[in-house]
């Protein structure tokens, strides 16, 4: 009997290895983009890219996988975990390979279609390159692209999955960044209770939400505008320099001018109750830290926003304790649970 | 026996006027060849040699120079009337490595068979192949990451990769340079286009691959139209004042020496 599962077994495998090699893969079959009703047009060229369920699939095994690390254990999934909106908890700044250490905080991963530019400096312009920084950079997963190719290429189950997405067992370096794409295009983040209410799905926020909606209008939401919570510019907020990282230029280390110095890219707010710590070094623990930072705590460092000063001439957003609370009771109605439960982006 | 003399007689023609087309509008050639485009890089009229030679910069400075690199892109062929032949742009982009004989030496094929005068090429990436994602990189991406021509921290190219050591009057220590010119995201684009005319037309048939000999002369990188003093800065890498200068005297290095038919 045992034999005769063995053998079946056998035969499975084998008519397995058979299809990878010799029969007909179908076509991939198309995925659909879907723009939530209250978002603005993607960015992202899809017709270079279609989406397709396996080509995703591929995606999201290669997301998952530290092979693409040189010690074969950060993955990107390693930084970017989906019960936080895809960023590293619990780091201030993220860790690599070997216990390295850069000196930025993981940023999180939703609605990657929409935006232009890709990073805290910009330092990706497109969304398919953006993957090469971690790969290679040292202190993340310190590989080389043609090195992690080589052992996608001695790993039967990519054979199988490239073929299965791109009609070829070809494993090239375009593909792979293709997939990867294509896993993170599919992580869009718009069914938080805001999106709801905005859509008007028969979700009521509070009183307190509310108010803490027309404060944000006001007081934020000239940079952190529209649905995406983000005018996707680069800004100096007045952020004390971090003596820890005395390398650290924000945009001007992208950009070379020292117009961009401490400028970094205003961050979206969607899912930001999950994706503390704060800032660029992750240097604020809590909303509470970051609206106290907003109210108090800027300084003139030398090129800070204009539109952060306040008439008298001083840096700073005013808000009375109560605005503050209110306003983390609307930012708290930006947590798409949904989102961070979909298991079409986790892990296991 | 007429008949064969006859048609003897017609085969010469078609081989004489074949031999003589040269002299013809390119309108009349037929078919496809090759050409190939050899970078030879030397330094103020000497032939370049890496890590044992000494250079002068702007007569003030001693340099040595272990890495050459750049990367030449969508190149193309122009004839005397203004045609111009494109190279594919999957395959129009290379990196020449003063220390890999064979990256200097760029083999183009299917060329429409002309007479070319001019050649176009870029020296870096332009900023459309960035916006084109994965598929405007093609495998260029793996040869670039292999060669060191992309930086870790940005995801673009490095345009050119120029390092070595120097000595100069004030710093009789020898210190190590290193000049990596790219784009700037999208805050600074680097990249440059080169017309090189041609001594003699460069002939392409079906039976003729002639060979265009381009020597650039590294020693105008840094005392070119724009002059850079290593003393004055020896790193140069995200510098938007000195990588503009570092493209433009790049863009300037090009001459054709001669072409082989």
């Amino acid at each position: 009997m045992n034999l005769f599962k063995l053998l079946i077994g056998v035969s499975v495998l084998l008519m397995g290895c058979n299809n990878a090699a010799d029969d007909y893969i179908g076509l991939p079959t198309p995925v659909n983009f879907e723009v939530p009703a209250n978002f603005p047009e993607p960015n992202y060229d899809f017709s270079a890219n279609p989406l397709t369920e396996e080509g995703i699939a591929l995606g999201k095994a290669l997301f998952y996988d530290g092979q693409l690390s040189s010690t074969g254990v950060v993955s990107c999934g390693f930084c970017h975990e989906q019960s936080f909106s895809f960023t590293h908890h619990g780091h201030t700044i993220s860790h690599g390979v070997n216990g390295e250490e850069g000196f930025r905080n993981t940023q999180p991963l939703h609605n990657l279609a929409f935006y232009k530019e890709f990073t805290w400096d910009g330092a990706a312009l497109h969304l398919d390159l953006q993957p090469i920084i971690p790969i290679t950079s040292e202190v993340e997963m310190n590989e080389t692209i043609p090195s992690v190719l080589s052992k996608l290429q001695a790993d039967p189950k990519y054979l199988y999955m490239f073929e299965a997405a791109f009609g070829s067992d070809s494993i090239t370096s375009g593909r792979m960044l293709k997939a990867l794409s294509q896993f993170m295009l599919q992580m869009v983040s718009a069914n938080s209770r805001y999106d709801a209410y905005m859509r008007k799905e028969g979700e009521q926020l509070t009183p307190e939400e509310l108010e803490g909606a027309s404060l944000f209008k006001a007081k934020c939401a000239s940079c952190h505008m529209g649905e995406l919570f983000t005018d996707q510019k680069y800004r100096n907020n007045g952020l004390p320099l971090n003596s820890n990282f005395p390398e650290e230029e924000g945009r001007m280390r992208a950009s070379g001018f020292s117009d961009d110095f401490y400028k970094f890219r205003v961050p979206s707010l969607r899912n930001v109750a999950l994706s503390y710590p704060y800032m660029h070094d992750g240097r604020f623990g809590s909303l509470e830290a970051v609206l106290d930072f907003y109210t108090d705590g800027m300084v003139d460092n030398g090129n800070v926003d204009p539109l952060l000063k306040r008439d008298d001439g001083s840096f700073g957003i005013n808000l009375s304790a109560s605005e503050k609370t209110n306003i983390i009771h609307f930012l708290k109605t930006l947590t798409d649970y949904e989102f961070i439960q979909d298991e079409r982006f986790s892990e296991f | 026996m007429k008949v064969l003399n006859y048609m003897a007689i017609a085969m010469m023609a078609v081989a004489l006027v074949a031999c003589d087309s040269d002299d013809n509008t390119n309108t009349e050639l037929t078919g496809e060849g090759t050409t190939r485009i050899e970078f030879d890089n030397s330094y103020s009229g000497s032939d370049l040699l890496l890590q044992t030679a000494f250079y002068s910069a702007n007569g003030t400075e001693k340099i040595v120079i272990d890495t050459l690199k750049y990367i030449v892109s969508n190149i193309q062929l122009e004839t005397e009337d203004g045609t111009l032949f494109t190279v594919p742009e999957d395959a129009s982009i290379f990196i020449v490595n003063e220390a890999d004989e064979d990256s200097r030496f760029i083999t183009i094929e299917n060329v429409p068979a002309a007479d070319y005068v001019k050649v176009h090429y870029g020296i870096g990436v332009d900023q459309d192949k960035y916006l084109q994602g994965a598929d405007g990189q093609g495998d260029f991406l793996n040869q670039a990451t292999a060669q060191g021509m992309m930086w870790s921290w940005q995801a673009g190219y490095k345009f050119i990769r120029f390092e070595g050591r120097f000595t100069a009057e004030a710093q009789p220590e020898e210190t190590a340079f290193a000049i990596h010119m790219g784009s700037h995201g999208s805050s600074l684009d680097n990249y440059k286009e080169v017309t090189v005319n041609l001594p003699v037309s460069a002939k392409v048939r079906t039976d003729i691959t002639p060979e265009i000999h381009v020597v650039a002369d590294v020693s105008q990188l840094l005392s070119g139209e724009d002059k850079l003093y290593l003393e004055e800065k020896s790193q140069i890498h995200v510098d938007p004042d000195k990588s503009p200068k570092v493209a433009t005297n790049a863009s300037k290095m090009f001459t054709v020496d001669h072409v082989h038919n």
